[in-house]
């Protein structure tokens, strides 16, 4: 059951500036399995889609300093050369961006767009990648989808077009779906039947999802495996169920109280104080030191390594287990309802 | 928080009547006529009561920041009337006008746009102060003003870019408070920033309210920050009020479907397997909205009452209903209110996609 699919170690990615080096990606390891969703968590500028543009080879290698290994299917995707990038793109690996108005041509009937990634990488008719096309429409839920293959984005509304990108992303059936902020520019009674259609997909076609959103609840309600990224470094990795109710790391404790919620009305928020660091000035040690509430001793000189904290729950930070335990009771008992 | 003008006993510090704004589309360059026109609110009334907190939650284009833009009258309406303070301030223009605009200030949700960026913070938050001839010492008040809203007063000669996203929202809402409002406007105040900065300005705005006694009308996407801020919340929908409540009672009862199901769908991280009411279709346009209920065509609790997916009662579909009282304090605009009991989950899941677009085109047809 367990079959891994994609497989990143120590993905480093540096793009040197004339003002300093930018550490977008600074060492990041996961695998992802088939039938799972990986949801990755992260503000902007924590490298969550800088690590899935450079595991997809979309970034610019002239630009940037890369090391590391993207393992799919066995193979090094950093080593691969464009014609062989090219293969895999589309059709082994999906992707789909968060604005699904720039993501498409607008000049172009979306059926033929869907069509134009089926002839690219199949040897198939026009007819037959049309047919294949319509289907596709048909399996994310859009209404009367032979009409609306004919038809061109704007006569599309948001959620619609985000869900005709999920169509063009697999109608390859690709083995690893790569989804970036899906449902950002969604209205929320249009994002929970994206969440559904992406989550219902990933059962009946048995692939593998990644789910990269700044939002916590978002990535909680759909995933099974959850990373939370902090300036280019994952601060921690577990089960959904780990991360979300045993939080050990003090930003992740930090995003989990200071988010309101709709469920309870909480009497206080606590936030992190401070904003997130430059990439090109990252503080010494752990990068959170200078927001973290808990800092001592080690914290600005040591950086903390990603270690398994027992069955799989890894976190970088100094604390003791049982230091991480009493600051989860403090700051999650102010999560409370008031009464 | 709110002081006991809820009975109507005191005057609301704000009460709109049967408030409308049509933004007419037009066709042609020189000879322009109208072909149509955005609903975008349509007969709103309500009240804000002197130091509340009114949230104001939608979908886009559910008409919520043309509501704020005519509260502050940036936009004319185009019937209706606005009472500011037991002033009725619909039709005032020139020095009037200015004096109610001392009183209500606005921030505005993108703090990139929103300030100029070639003026330093010093002259951005003095601003307001500079065109109402405010008396004093300037750079003090300025300085004093950004204690207040946690920004270093040490960095008055610096420009925009060299704040961050959160520190630029600080300077907005400085800027907002300098002539000492009795309302301010919060469009999205928060929804352009992180998510760790979010709970910062959250914060500090609840500060402030508390310290100045301020009214908010506090407008957002986000229904968590939303029940976090507000004492009642107002719930709309393509232009019209559905439902308007105290915070509790709407998010923990609330009567109206559309209502119940905006709710349902914000992600919780309570878990993968929650059951939500996802709603079919996505929202109308505001320039063709449906006939009768402009929910009836993705409404689940209609399929209830009809009992067939592909059937909505007649009234639903032809009148709209108005806004009444369910509950004391509590009122929605649905001819058949939730009840304990409706399984909107199965009701909307039996909702095949294509019956609500048929249902959207023989509405809006």
């Amino acid at each position: 059951m367990s079959e891994v699919l994609l497989e990143v170690r120590d993905l480093v990615v540096h793009f040197p500036t004339p003002d300093g080096v930018v550490k977008a990606v600074d060492g990041v390891s996961f695998t992802i399995e088939r039938g799972r969703t990986l949801g990755v968590v992260g503000e902007s500028g924590s490298g969550k889609s800088i690590t899935f543009l450079t595991v997809m080879g979309l970034i610019n290698r002239k630009s940037a300093r890369v090391s590391g290994e993207v393992l799919f299917e066995g193979r090094n995707l950093l080593e691969a050369t464009t014609e062989e990038l090219r293969h895999i793109r589309g059709d082994r690996i999906g992707m789909i961006f968060q604005d699904p108005m720039t993501s498409m041509h607008p000049m172009y009937r979306v059926g033929d767009q869907i069509s134009e990634a089926i002839l690219a990488h199949r040897n198939v008719g026009k007819r037959e990648a049309g047919a294949r096309a319509v289907e596709a429409l048909r399996q994310v839920g859009i209404p009367a989808p032979e009409q609306r293959a004919r038809q061109y984005p704007h006569e599309y509304s948001g959620g619609m077009r985000q869900r005709a990108m999920i169509a063009m992303a697999l109608v390859l059936d690709p083995d690893l779906l790569i989804a970036d902020e899906p449902t950002t520019a969604l209205d929320v009674t249009v994002q929970a039947q994206i969440l559904e259609v992406i989550d219902e997909l990933k059962q009946r076609l048995n692939i593998g999802v990644a789910l990269i959103s700044h939002s916590l609840a978002t990535v909680a309600d759909v995933s099974q495996d959850v990373m939370v990224m902090y300036a280019g470094r994952p601060v921690e990795r577990g089960t959904r169920g780990e991360v979300f109710d045993a939080p050990l790391h003090p930003y992740t404790l930090g995003l989990l109280s200071s988010v309101p919620r709709v469920d309870v009305r909480v009497e206080r928020l606590v936030p992190i104080e401070g904003s997130p660091p430059s990439l090109i000035n990252v503080p010494p040690g752990c990068a959170f030191h200078p927001r973290c509430p808990y800092r001592f001793d080690p914290c600005d000189r040591d950086v903390p390594d990603l270690r398994d904290r027992g069955g799989g729950h890894d976190d970088a930070c100094h604390l003791s287990a049982e230091a991480k335990a009493a600051n989860r009771r403090e700051r999650l008992d102010m999560q409370e309802p008031v009464t | 928080m709110s002081t006991d003008t809820r009975g109507g006993a005191a005057e609301p510090l704000v009460a709109v009547q049967d408030l409308v704004k049509r933004f007419p589309i037009t066709r042609g360059i020189i000879l322009q006529r109208q072909i149509g026109a955005v609903h975008a609110v349509e007969d709103l009334t309500l009240h804000i009561a002197r130091g509340e907190t009114l949230g104001l939650v939608g979908e886009s284009g559910c008409g919520k920041s043309t509501t704020a833009r005519l509260m502050a009258r940036l936009v004319e309406p185009t019937a209706g009337s606005i009472r500011f303070d037991g002033e009725d301030i619909t039709h005032l223009s020139g020095r009037a006008m200015q004096h109610v605009r001392r009183k209500v200030q606005i921030v505005f949700q993108d703090p990139y746009a929103s300030l100029n960026p070639r003026q330093s913070v010093g002259q951005i938050i003095g601003a307001p102060l500079r065109i109402h001839g405010i008396e004093g010492d300037r750079r003090r008040q300025v300085q004093d003003l950004m204690e207040q809203t946690g920004l270093n007063p040490e960095h008055y000669n610096r420009y925009p870019h060299e704040f961050s996203g959160g520190q630029r929202q600080r300077i907005g809402i400085a800027r907002a408070l300098a002539l000492r409002p009795s309302l301010i406007v919060c469009d999205e105040p928060v929804s352009a920033l992180d998510v760790s900065i979010q709970a910062q300005i959250v914060s500090l705005l609840t500060d402030l309210q508390k310290e100045h006694d301020l009214t908010y009308l506090f407008i957002s996407h986000d229904l968590g920050v939303v029940r976090h801020v507000s004492d009642r919340v107002a719930v709309m929908y393509l232009g019209r009020l559905v439902e308007l409540a105290d915070r509790d009672a709407l998010y923990e009862r609330p009567r109206h479907p559309y209502t119940a199901a905006l709710i349902s769908a914000v992600p919780q991280g309570t878990g993968a397997n929650r059951r939500r009411i996802v709603l079919q279709g996505d929202v109308p346009s505001p320039a063709n909205p449906p006939s009768g209920c402009p929910f009836h065509p993705r409404c689940p609790k209609a399929r209830i009452i009809s009992g067939d997916p592909a059937v909505v009662p007649e009234n639903c579909a032809t009148e709209m209903p108005s806004l009444t009282a369910v509950a004391p304090g509590h009122t929605a605009a649905c001819w058949y209110p939730l009840v304990p009991g409706d399984d909107l989950i199965a009701a909307a899941e039996g909702m095949a996609p294509e019956v609500v677009e048929q249902a959207e085109e023989a509405a809006t047809a």
